[in-house]
């Protein structure tokens, strides 16, 4: 401290270009290696889904004369009470649940935050008419619900899951941006932007909208984690046709069929997917701090 | 830099001092590093005598007036020095209930925004009760009565502002209501944190006269943390400028404002508009308020903004010296500042 | 040139829960005129109608009666999406330059979005949006490469209220409305700030409309203009600028120059200085009478019961344009001269 000699601000004033979206990204993950790792699960995992099911057959082969197989150097992960790979049936069914669980993720924010921002932008009859459908979904139970809809709809495929996830999980994200909104609406950059003429689409999406960002993208990565238990809770009750291998699935399965609470030799089968689930929720919760980082300018300079 | 500490004499030769201030040092804990909001401060508040300190943001005013409470915290931390107080000893020793009986009955603070110190939920009387309750005072009634006589001080109706809830008061009256909560448990020191800094000019005059006359009458030793010339004009008997987390000058604030000797008093009080006058005298000052992470660490502080700036100013930093009775500056170029 | 005749404003009563009240006259039928590159500061307590009166000049809120006219066009007689273009021309400057600045956006964004729109108009390009940005922000006086692409957080409250103004340019206003502008400014950059405001009206002929509690700097922005003390919603006093702090006749306006501290050692207080302590808190004034008649101690029966109205103050000594609302003119000495000496400032 008693050597360096600081220049002050006004003494240097070099140009200099803006920092790009990822290199600001790139500076914000390397800061603390646990980020590092969070996004070295993600990334995993989301290579798993894309790529690992091009490594095995549509119909996975079983063999009866090896069921329930210890882990071993053909089987890592044994075998299940077909005698099918485990780990196959991981890595397959990894794509239908980060596919629909992305998709459900998606719903919930993309109708989370408009109807947020819209019913906090613009008070009056929108946000009466939103905020009483918000509040019947946060309170009839989410999960009981589900399984009352899946008596009179199949929403089995990835698609109707994401959707219909997306659907009865937006209401809280929408009662958090909404009373961000009435918060920003009344500082005085939305009123200048109004006294300059910019349009409500701009001042909604361009001006309030970028200060929730970094909450919505939060609530999105965990929406990802939340819409997975609820689509892997469905397939394990059974409410839900099995119309593919996924986690779920392979848990019911573990469950009803293989008897994994009674015997410890389905024990590899029962816990992979739990594991999986559980290192890419811990993956998610440890990226989460560089996404806020990122998205908000006055947590990065300093 | 340790070795600088040097013994503040004061302008009057029989007055006591209430509070010394020695080699105060309160460094910030950021990412990017540690950064020094007071460094090496030194000062003595004069007993019955208001003393008022005077800076911009980033002068480190707001954490000396925290020091001196013993409130500095996280991310700030009292790395040296020693806030003593008469017949108190070293206020940043105390710890624990000897700290919360320092706090209130021998220092009694009054923060900018009283309207936020207060609990919007319990109506005002009830809070100096509560106030009293907790520094167990004794009478009960005797502390609403002193309340009373305040408020009536004041210009308010006791019966009125008593019971009513904060957010029942104006402005004003929160801010005057601070100052009575500051001081029905007769503290010994009253510490006026930007008293005046929410308020209009009519009810911040009002405010300043209240303080002048309960002064006059209590002789509190009282130190006033503003950013306000104009306010330490009106009520101080001495002044405090400080820059970027040292003192730049003290002195009695009529020899102070009438000569000031430190570039940065002179530029301020220059760039203060006037009512009167010729306007085309006042002149802005350049550069900006220290940011409190590119405070050169060698040389003085202020040179950057400094129109007197000679190499010696980018290497040492200059210590407080007496350039008359009881008056202090810290600039190399003092001498070349008189005409 | 821009007329406000007889501005009234009413905010409802609220009804119900802790912030209610009745209803509220924000604004007494207030007329004042601001010429191309003029200057006039309007003064008073909070809730004397100042800001609402700068909010409704911008066009962020409706008036309950009375008319505005812009250069002869009354704004009244043209229908609502019309008179959207006219209020643009008047830009607000806020008090906080911490919120008037989107903390999610860079400087260049800022810049760009309003420059976006009248590109679209005058048929530009992006360049052009590019080029200007940088020109505004030099005008303002700020380092347009080094301030472009920051965000609001790394600049000084002195630099962003600079951006606030180089934005409000962006759409050449005619008036630029600064409601406390520099109220939250770090004392040593205010005066470069009210410095760059009144360059800007001789550089750009824009006219500025400064609303303050604080007369000196009411006084440093229109020297050459005029000064319009206000009282819960109405023009008490209204003149040119020195004349009326020399020379105050409403004892409203008496009260507001006596609380401007006396910097002692400098100034000596003005012998008719007076700092009233009684009465501070009585806003709701009873009646007919002068509004400021229960604060006021030189109130005659006569203040209680009749209003008196906005009229000249004829004297030798003033000007024609220094009008008044009180029954007994008188003026008073009342602000800090400064104390003669060789070594002076």
């Amino acid at each position: 401290m008693a050597t360096a000699n600081l220049p002050t601000s006004h003494e240097h004033i070099r140009p200099w270009t803006p920092p790009t979206f990822w290199s600001i990204a790139w500076k914000a993950l390397r800061r603390k290696p646990s980020r590092m790792l969070g996004l070295g699960i993600l990334v995993f995992y989301v290579l798993m889904a894309v790529f690992g099911p091009m490594f095995y057959p549509a119909n996975l082969p079983t063999n009866p004369a090896n069921i329930y197989a210890s882990p071993s150097w053909t089987h890592p992960l044994g075998t299940d009470f077909e005698g099918t790979d485990v780990l196959a049936l991981i890595v397959t069914g990894s794509r239908y649940v980060l596919y629909s669980a992305g998709l459900a993720a998606f719903f919930t924010v993309g109708i989370g935050a408009i109807l947020g921002l819209v019913s906090g932008y613009f008070r009056g009859w929108p946000e009466a008419i939103i905020m009483r459908i918000a509040d019947f979904f946060l309170t009839v139970p989410g999960f009981p619900l589900l399984v009352v809809l899946s008596t009179v709809w199949n929403f089995g495929n990835p698609v109707s899951m994401g959707l219909v996830l997306g659907l009865t999980g937006w209401a809280a994200l929408a009662r958090a941006v909404r009373s961000q909104t009435l918060s920003l609406r009344e500082r005085s950059f939305v009123e200048a932007a109004r006294g300059l003429g910019l349009s409500r689409r701009q001042i909604v999406f361009g001006e309030v909208f970028p200060n929730t960002a970094p909450y919505v993208a939060m609530h999105f990565l965990l929406a990802i984690t939340g819409s997975i238990y609820l689509e892997v809770g469905l397939f394990f009750l059974g409410v839900v046709p099995f119309s593919t291998n996924n986690w779920g699935v392979m848990l019911n399965l573990a469950f009803s069929q293989a008897g994994a609470m009674y015997s410890t030799r389905a024990l590899p089968y029962l816990l992979s997917p739990l594991f999986c689930i559980m290192s890419l929720t811990f993956g998610i919760v440890l990226f989460l701090g560089a996404v806020d980082e990122v998205l908000n300018p006055r947590l990065r300079s300093v | 830099m340790g070795a600088d500490l040097k013994v503040i004499g004061n302008a009057d030769q029989d007055a006591q001092v209430e509070c010394q201030i020695r080699d105060l040092t309160v460094i910030f804990t950021t990412d990017s590093g540690d950064f020094p909001a007071l460094n090496h401060v030194n000062l003595d508040i004069i007993k019955n005598k208001i003393t008022a300190i005077v800076g911009e943001s980033g002068s480190g005013k707001s954490t000396l007036g925290l020091a001196i409470l013993n409130g500095v915290a996280f991310p700030g931390k009292v790395t040296e020095g020693s806030v003593e107080f008469a017949e108190h000893g070293n206020v940043l020793k105390l710890r624990g209930k000897a700290l919360r009986h320092f706090r209130g009955p021998v220092v009694g603070t009054v923060f900018q925004a009283s309207q936020n110190a207060m609990n919007p939920l319990a109506r005002v009387g009830k809070q100096i009760l509560d106030l009293g309750r907790s520094h167990h005072y004794k009478d009960p009634r005797k502390l609403l009565h002193e309340a009373e006589n305040l408020a009536r001080r004041m210009a308010m109706d006791p019966s009125r502002v008593l019971t009513a809830y904060p957010h029942q008061l104006s402005g004003g009256m929160r801010q005057r209501m601070g100052i009575i909560m500051a001081l029905v448990l007769k503290p010994k020191v009253l510490l006026l944190d930007e008293p005046t800094t929410a308020l209009d000019l009519l009810t911040q005059s009002a405010v300043l006269e209240i303080i002048r006359s309960i002064h006059r009458e209590r002789h509190l030793t009282t130190i006033l943390i503003t950013h306000d010339m104009g306010v330490v004009a009106e009520v101080s008997d001495y002044i405090v400028v400080m820059y970027a987390g040292r003192v730049v000058e003290q002195g009695s604030t009529h020899d102070t404002l009438r000569d000031p000797r430190h570039p940065y008093t002179r530029a301020i009080l220059r760039a203060i508009p006037r009512l009167t006058g010729d306007l085309n005298r006042a002149r802005p000052l350049e550069g900006s308020p220290p940011d409190l992470t590119q405070i050169p660490a060698t040389g003085c502080v202020f040179r950057s903004r400094c129109s007197y700036r000679a190499p010696q100013c980018d290497l040492v930093a200059p210590l407080l010296e007496s350039v008359d009775t009881g008056h202090f500056v810290a600039c190399h170029q003092e001498g070349l500042i008189r005409d | 040139m821009i007329e406000v005749r007889k501005l009234e404003k009413v905010y409802p009563p609220v009804v119900g829960g802790l912030l209610s009240h009745n209803e509220v006259r924000a604004l007494r039928g207030v007329s004042l005129s601001i010429s191309d590159g003029g200057a006039l500061s309007i003064i008073g307590e909070s809730g004397c109608g100042k800001t609402t009166f700068g909010r409704i000049l911008a066009g962020l809120e409706s008036y309950s009666g009375g008319d505005i006219a812009m250069d002869g066009v009354a704004l009244n007689s043209l229908p609502n999406n019309e008179r959207q273009p006219y209020f643009r021309r008047i830009q607000l400057i806020h008090q906080d330059p911490y919120t008037a600045l989107n903390p999610s956006h860079t400087i260049l964004h800022a810049m760009a979005v309003p420059l976006r729109i009248q590109a679209k108009l005058q048929k530009k390009n992006d360049d052009w949006i590019l080029n200007r940005s940088k020109e505004l922000l030099a005008m303002v006086g700020l380092d347009p490469v080094g301030t472009l692409y920051k965000y609001p957080h790394a600049l000084s409250g002195g630099q962003r209220q600079r951006v606030v103004i180089a934005r409000a340019l962006t759409v050449d206003p005619k008036i630029l409305v600064a409601d406390e502008a520099v109220s939250m400014i770090d004392v040593s950059m205010r005066l470069s700030i009210l410095n760059l405001l009144s360059d800007l009206r001789v550089r750009l002929r824009i006219g500025i409309v400064f609303i303050t509690h604080d007369v000196a700097a009411a006084r440093y922005i229109a020297k050459d203009g005029e000064l319009c003390v206000l009282y819960r919603g109405e023009v008490v006093e209204y003149g040119q600028t020195d004349e009326i702090i020399v020379r105050p006749v409403h004892p409203y306006t008496q009260a507001m120059l006596s609380a401007m501290p006396v910097l002692r050692g400098l100034e000596e207080a003005g012998p008719d200085r007076y700092i009233p302590l009684e009465g501070m808190d009585d806003f709701e004034g009873q009646g007919s009478g002068c509004l400021f008649a229960p604060r006021c101690r030189h109130a005659t029966a006569r203040c209680q019961e009749q209003h008196p109205d906005l009229v000249p103050w004829d004297d030798r000594l003033s000007s024609s344009s220094h009008h008044h609302a009180c029954f007994y003119p008188i003026p008073r000495n009342v602000v800090a001269r400064p104390i003669n000496r060789e070594n002076a400032l």
